[in-house]
């Protein structure tokens, strides 16, 4: 909103509609305003990583495109779908758009496969055959097909994310978004579920992440949009964004997450 | 000559053993062991009971325990889900109902259905029905409270993990929420059903015919016999043991199962 960044697009994908656009998102709690006139973009084939401090609203943000969160004001388009629209088909929409947690929020009662199949058995009609079949070409891209049958309370946390992610995409989402991915996780599997979406993204994977990893904004995301009090303070190629931040509080954001150990004096 | 903190120990379970043997041994050499076994525990006794202790009184128990149930059951699900519903009249109804149901001594419920409605409106349930609508109201207060509980300690998570992947509210309830409160509330729900057997004993209140009778009434019109002494009460107490151990026994494995299940989500 403050910065005359946020219309910088990619020119190369400008043809195409975006993935996600978002205008003028608002999202209160009572009195407490998390989102304060939101503008986003994503187009197909993007790797976009939201960044911003605790608060910001950046979860918010996330959880307001698939409709976990109502928005009170503005327009929102997700794949096609506009999701502000009182009459919209939610699951419809939903099952375009993968959606991976920070709590992973694997099903405990179900197996490894079965959490991958149940949707598309359910939701998508798929046959069992089918569905077990994707299922496992997706727990093969996680590195974890030999952990089929097993349930998600004998894995580590960094394998129940890659489940989480092989669960959302045997849907075949055209989008997904990651909330916070890597936080819950031991130091040691951040990285291979880091990976996971290194290499979803290199296939093309239209992406979404709110996250802390900023090595993985700068090496992964096509776009960086730093969140802060509920606005996008400045957004733009990730290495310039994290490299060479134009606005304060995003360069006092970046110098405590880049160097945790320094002591700041406050802006 | 300062004692350590074992040797008082030592010495303190040696008290207690001490205690308890000498207990038994006033008990063994006081008691009159030949009244006892006459009037307590008398085997021939025990013998005129049968068959009809099992075949009747022990079926009845079991018929009125597994129609409160039903009943509990049905209206506890309805009361749970009206508690948890977004519309507010629907939450105080139930509050309301679960409040005064578990308040009240289900012998007051007995005698509102047997004597107060024919009293009052001249009208009179068949007696199975009498008997279902007593136990179930009471206890669907209780299992309503239980289910409730069991709905909301399945993580909010799940829900939006399940509506997240496109599943209909009533799709994610069915295939992932309920089942996962059922393996909570299964230990809750057998305790109500061990509460439930012995709740039935209430239906001696009622007036009935042999046919009807349950464990208590069996037992009661058992000591008012010849020389029956306290015996018929001890076999009828025996055989409410015998229904409601495996049950607290069946109640501990669930515990212990839904245990692993918790640990390893």
């Amino acid at each position: 909103m403050s910065t005359s960044a946020t219309d910088n697009t990619p020119a190369t994908t400008g043809s195409q509609a975006p993935a996600v656009s978002v205008r003028g998102l608002n999202k209160a709690y009572g009195d407490l305003e998390v989102l304060r006139g939101i503008d986003l973009t994503v187009h197909p084939g993007e790797v976009v990583c939201l960044i911003g401090p605790s608060g910001s609203g950046k979860s918010t943000l996330l959880r307001c495109l698939n409709l976990l969160e109502e928005p009170q004001s503005g327009d929102i388009t997700v794949s096609g779908f506009d999701v502000t629209d009182p009459d919209i088909d939610v699951d419809a929409m939903r099952r375009n758009v993968g959606m991976v947690f920070q709590q992973f929020n694997l099903f405990p009662h179900l197996t490894v496969l079965e959490n991958c199949t149940v949707s598309q058995v359910k939701v998508l009609k798929r046959s069992k055959t089918e569905a077990e079949r994707t299922a496992m070409t997706n727990l093969e891209r996680v590195g974890l097909a030999e952990k089929a049958q097993q349930r998600p309370g004998q894995l580590s946390g960094g394998q129940q994310q890659r489940v989480a992610i092989a669960r959302a995409l045997s849907m075949n989402p055209d989008l997904m978004l990651f909330d916070e991915p890597t936080s819950a996780l031991d130091p040691e599997t951040v990285g291979d579920v880091l990976a996971i979406m290194r290499t979803l993204a290199n296939e093309g994977m239209t992406m979404l992440v709110v996250t802390h990893e900023m090595s993985f904004a700068r090496d992964v995301a096509d776009r960086v949009v730093f969140m802060d009090g509920g606005v996008v303070v400045e957004e733009g190629p990730a290495r310039e964004v994290i490299g060479s931040p134009k606005h304060e509080r995003t360069r006092s954001f970046l110098s405590r997450v880049l160097n945790p150990t320094k002591v700041d004096a406050p802006e | 000559m300062a004692m350590t903190t074992r040797q008082r120990a030592k010495l303190s379970r040696g008290i207690q053993y001490a205690v308890l043997i000498l207990v038994l041994i006033a008990l063994v050499v006081l008691a009159d062991w030949q009244i006892l076994y006459e009037r307590v525990f008398n085997p021939a006794v025990i013998a005129d009971q049968f068959p009809g202790i099992i075949t009747i009184a022990l079926k009845n128990t079991l018929i009125y325990t597994a129609l409160g149930f039903v009943v509990g059951l049905s209206l506890g699900v309805i009361l749970a889900l009206m508690k948890l519903s977004s519309v507010a009249p629907y939450r105080w109804i139930a509050t309301l109902y679960i409040e005064f149901f578990r308040g009240v001594p289900a012998l007051l419920v007995f005698l509102a259905l047997g004597y107060g409605i024919p009293l009052a409106f001249g009208f009179r349930f068949n007696h199975y029905v009498t008997v279902m609508i007593a136990l179930g109201v009471v206890a669907a207060a209780y299992i309503a409270e239980s289910l409730r509980a069991g709905l909301q300690a399945v993580p909010a998570g799940q829900y939006e993990a399940a509506r997240s992947l496109g599943m209909s509210h009533t799709r994610a309830m069915v295939t992932i929420v309920i089942p996962q409160a059922l393996r909570i509330v299964l230990p809750p729900l057998t305790n109500e059903v061990i509460l439930l057997t012995k709740d039935s004993s209430l239906v001696y209140l009622l007036g009935m015919g042999l046919a009807q009778y349950e464990l208590t009434k069996f037992g009661r019109e058992g000591i008012s016999g010849a020389g029956a002494g306290l015996t018929p009460l001890v076999a009828a107490g025996i055989c409410y043991l015998i229904i409601t151990v495996p049950l607290g026994l069946l109640s501990r494995r669930f515990e212990t199962k839904t245990d692993r299940v918790k640990k390893s989500s």
